[in-house]
């Protein structure tokens, strides 16, 4: 039972520090080529390319060392929601006049576009999955951060102050744990004392009356955090106003290149190839 | 050449809004230099944080000055060179963690300097295998033991390569492991030329510093040598003195050679003399024994957090225990041993994953539990305090259980009896807010919510880390008095010594597994007894064994130090007959 595990439902930023050619990538040329793959993955609307898309997403979790069961495991989940959503494509998608039914089930007939439909739909989330878990498990936040505050650079050019934009990412990223190992102490002491946290049946007003003072505690305790935090942060010299450093240093180099190059080539590929 | 630190006249008041104003420091003159191991002590809110964070310009004092090499805390424009010099690390290490990865947050203070890269980087290395994290760089930081975490704090701080480091109060919640490891690294920075000022609770920390500096209501009132600070009336101001100091003030009467400056447990336990008298042994008097009739009991409990992500740890692996009615049951073990999900199994807010639980014979693995009438019956009180208190007003936490659960009598009469048995005034406390409570009074009240509903078994989670001398005497003595009203008290505690005595029966955990369990005197003396890291045997025990070294009669299996003197007292009286 882990009804107050409230940490091991929160599934971002799963990185899995492991060893590979594609965790060693500059985190510029993951971002960007990621993005476009993403993009064309998502508007792509031909069988082909879908097919295309999902071998190149096979590939790149087998370049990245994911354990191929680890990327399933993110699809079963919602796997009964995409069956459900496939066989309403099965069914519903029009047809043209004079198609002819492929076969029929009781009274209900099947059309090519139907069964092509409702392919794609599975084939482009099968896809988009692999290529998330890819992307998120050899990403680390920080590597996200530094990617993003690199490429964004040219905006503090024109005084946009991306320095504190990704200071802020950072700490919201680190808060979200606290907040659910907080909630899960809370939850856990008014349990122990009698608040019925464990009985599922209940309706929507008393689960409200529930979380109220959950939440309320929730935020005292977080903020009191937060302020210790800001005061440890000043004692660790920070400062606000001074530009700060990093200890990466990327460099954008062929290899980095090559692997955007891939990319973008396999992201128009999709779009236009077929 | 100028000293580190200079402090002159230098109070400070805290401003709460709509309230008065609330003095911490008054009039405080201090010169520090640089290379010097400082101890800080004074009970709670004596204003020994205060103190630290004067220190580093965190806090500027209302009146008076502090300088660091003659830089003025005053000045902003001085704030980043002082605060590169005096590092600080807090009581709540998971409160300093900027950084979701073990080696970005180390490397947040210098990269707060503005440094390059390269030098960055060497200093994270530096940092990092100074305390021990190397094997970790890449760790998630908020899935760190404790342990873990302080030693986290202190790197980050190391990394900025500071002159002076203010530990403020950073071991309260560590097992004794831990609180050694933090010690040792102190010595090796100080040995390295850092200065050193230890903020702490406990006293045998503060005796192996050179100076000792004791606060009480905001003033300095002593400032000297451990040995002679030690040997003043330190209990009037809520302190107590290192354990073997005042055995040896006990033993002197009856081993007359003891020398008088005696501090630490090597220097007592060095000048035992060797005993060459009549052999025969006294014997101890029998505790009295009530018969063993199991309450909670678990056969082959095991229990995994986060199953089934990358991120699983165990926490209890087939682990069997049986408690009696009554017992005061101590779970020992280091940090992560297993301890708390263990108790959080006992009320049925974890349930085994594997394995069989029964507490009043009620079958806890039984999905249907009715989980009401078994908490009304179970209390818990968790670990830090501050972290389980969720209401406004100290009466409505006390409250709060007897309102849910139900009482006997009517509601005010069970929170006013819960509250007079851990020493908390009915009348001077059921207003008070809860987030303007001192370490004390926050546990009291802690210990209060749990027992307004008069439960049969009380389940215990470190009921005594983090409390300053005076406050853990008391807490121990109500303990005892539940303890003697038939109470069934289970508790884990790294800080076993005082308590020791009182328990019939004690659990060793480690990895999550019971690897030994009896009465705590045969856990200590069995011949393959082999405590686990992070654990050590009480004081008295180690003294009785260094006794039966030195041909002493005393027996073996004494964990209370009373018991010891006597011991003692009755072998030098036969002698001199």
């Amino acid at each position: 039972m882990s009804q107050f595990e409230y940490l091991r439902h929160v599934s971002i930023g799963q990185y899995l520090p492991l060893d590979s050619p594609i965790h060693r990538l500059d985190p510029r040329a993951k971002i960007i080529g990621f993005s476009f793959l993403i993009l064309a993955v998502s508007i792509s609307n031909n069988l082909c390319s879908l097919i295309l898309a999902l071998l190149v997403s096979t590939l790149l979790i087998a370049a990245s060392r994911i354990p191929f069961s680890f990327a399933v495991r993110g699809l079963l989940p919602p796997l009964p929601f995409l069956v459900l959503i496939a066989t309403l494509q099965l069914v519903i998608t029009p047809h043209a006049e004079a198609s002819a039914a492929v076969f029929g089930v009781w009274r209900i007939l099947i059309y090519s576009e139907g069964i092509l439909a409702a392919l794609r739909l599975l084939l482009r989330f099968a896809s988009l999955l692999l290529i998330l878990t890819t992307l998120t498990s050899s990403l680390s936040t920080i590597e996200m951060i530094n990617g993003l505050n690199l490429l964004l650079k040219p905006l503090q050019q024109m005084g946009v102050p991306t320095e504190n934009a990704a200071l802020l990412v950072q700490l919201t990223l680190r808060f979200i744990p606290f907040l659910a190992l907080n909630a899960e102490k809370i939850a856990k002491s008014q349990a122990s004392r009698g608040a019925k946290w464990d009985t599922p049946n209940g309706n929507l007003i008393s689960r409200v009356q529930q979380i109220v003072p959950l939440v309320i505690p929730l935020f005292t305790n977080s903020l009191r955090q937060a302020e210790n935090l800001s005061t440890a942060m000043l004692a660790r010299g920070f400062a606000g106003s001074t530009a700060r450093t990093s200890m990466h240093i990327y460099r954008f180099t062929l290899r980095d290149g090559v692997f955007l190059m891939f990319l973008l080539i396999t992201a128009a590929g999709i779009l236009f190839l077929f | 050449m100028a000293a580190l630190i200079e402090i002159l006249n230098a109070s400070f008041q805290y401003h709460p809004q709509h309230a008065e104003p609330i003095r911490a420091l008054s009039n405080i003159n201090l010169t520090i230099q640089s290379g010097e191991f400082i101890a800080i002590i004074g009970a709670n809110g004596s204003g020994k944080s205060t103190l630290g964070k004067l220190l580093n310009a965190l806090l500027i004092p209302d009146s008076g000055v502090v300088q660091i090499h003659r830089m003025d805390t005053r000045d902003p424009g001085n704030h980043a060179a002082i605060r590169t010099q005096i590092g600080m690390i807090f009581q709540k290490p998971q409160d300093q963690i900027a950084a979701t990865i073990v080696e970005e947050d180390t490397a947040f203070g210098p990269g707060n300097l503005g440094l390059p890269a390269d030098e960055i980087r060497n200093r994270v290395a530096f940092a990092l295998s100074a305390s021990g994290l190397t094997d970790y760089r890449s760790r998630p930081s908020y899935l760190l033991s404790a342990g873990e975490t302080q030693r986290l704090a202190l790197a980050g701080v190391l990394a900025m390569r500071p002159l002076c480091l203010i530990f403020d109060e950073t071991t309260a919640m560590l097992d004794p492991a831990g609180r050694e490891m933090v010690m040792e690294q102190a010595k090796a920075l100080h040995r390295q030329g850092t200065t050193i000022l230890f903020i702490t609770h406990l006293m045998e920390e503060a005796a192996q510093a050179e100076r000792v500096i004791v606060l009480n209501h905001g003033n300095i009132v002593m400032d000297s040598s451990p040995r002679k600070v030690f040997n003043q009336n330190i209990e009037e101001i809520g302190l107590e003195k290192p354990t073997a100091l005042a055995a040896s003030k006990m033993l002197r009467p009856f081993i007359p050679s003891l020398p008088k400056d005696i501090l630490t447990k090597e220097d007592l336990f060095n000048h035992i003399p060797y005993y060459d008298g009549n052999q025969s042994a006294p014997s101890p008097a029998q505790k009295q024994t009530t018969p063993f009739q199991p309450i909670i009991t678990a056969k082959n409990l095991s229990y995994t957090y986060m199953l089934g992500t990358p991120l699983e740890h165990q926490a209890l692996d087939d682990l069997s225990i049986s408690i009696g009615s009554g017992n005061m049951h101590g779970l020992i073990g280091a940090t992560g041993s297993g301890k708390s999900t263990l108790l959080q199994h006992f009320n049925g807010l974890l349930r085994a994953q594997s394995g069989t639980l029964s507490v009043f014979g009620m079958d806890l693995n039984n999905r249907k539990l009715d989980t009401q009438s078994l908490r009304r019956r179970v209390g818990l009180s968790f670990q830090q305090p501050e972290n389980q208190i969720f209401n406004q007003y100290v009466g409505d936490e006390i409250a709060y259980a007897a309102r849910q659960l139900g009482h006997s009598g009517t509601l005010v009469n069970a929170v006013k009896s819960a509250m007079e048995a851990v020493g908390l005034d009915f009348l001077a406390y059921k207003d008070r807010l809860t987030y303007t409570l001192s370490g004390g009074e926050l546990r009291r009240t802690a210990l209060a919510s749990a027992l307004v509903t008069k439960p049969d078994i009380l389940l215990l989670d470190e009921p005594l880390a983090g409390l300053d001398p005076l406050s853990r005497k008391e807490v121990m003595g109500y303990f005892k008095s539940m303890h003697d009203a038939g109470l069934t008290l289970v508790l884990s505690t790294h800080q076993f010594d005082g308590i020791i005595g009182e328990m019939d029966a004690v659990s060793v955990l480690q990895s999550g597994k019971d690897i030994a369990h009896g009465a705590p005197t045969s856990i200590f003396f069995a011949k393959d007894s082999k405590l686990p890291g992070g654990l050590k045997p009480p004081f008295a025990a180690e003294l009785c064994a260094v006794l039966r070294q030195n041909s002493w009669p005393v027996p073996a299996g004494i964990v209370q130090l009373s018991k010891v003197i006597e011991m003692v007292a009755e072998i030098t009286k036969r002698a001199q007959a």
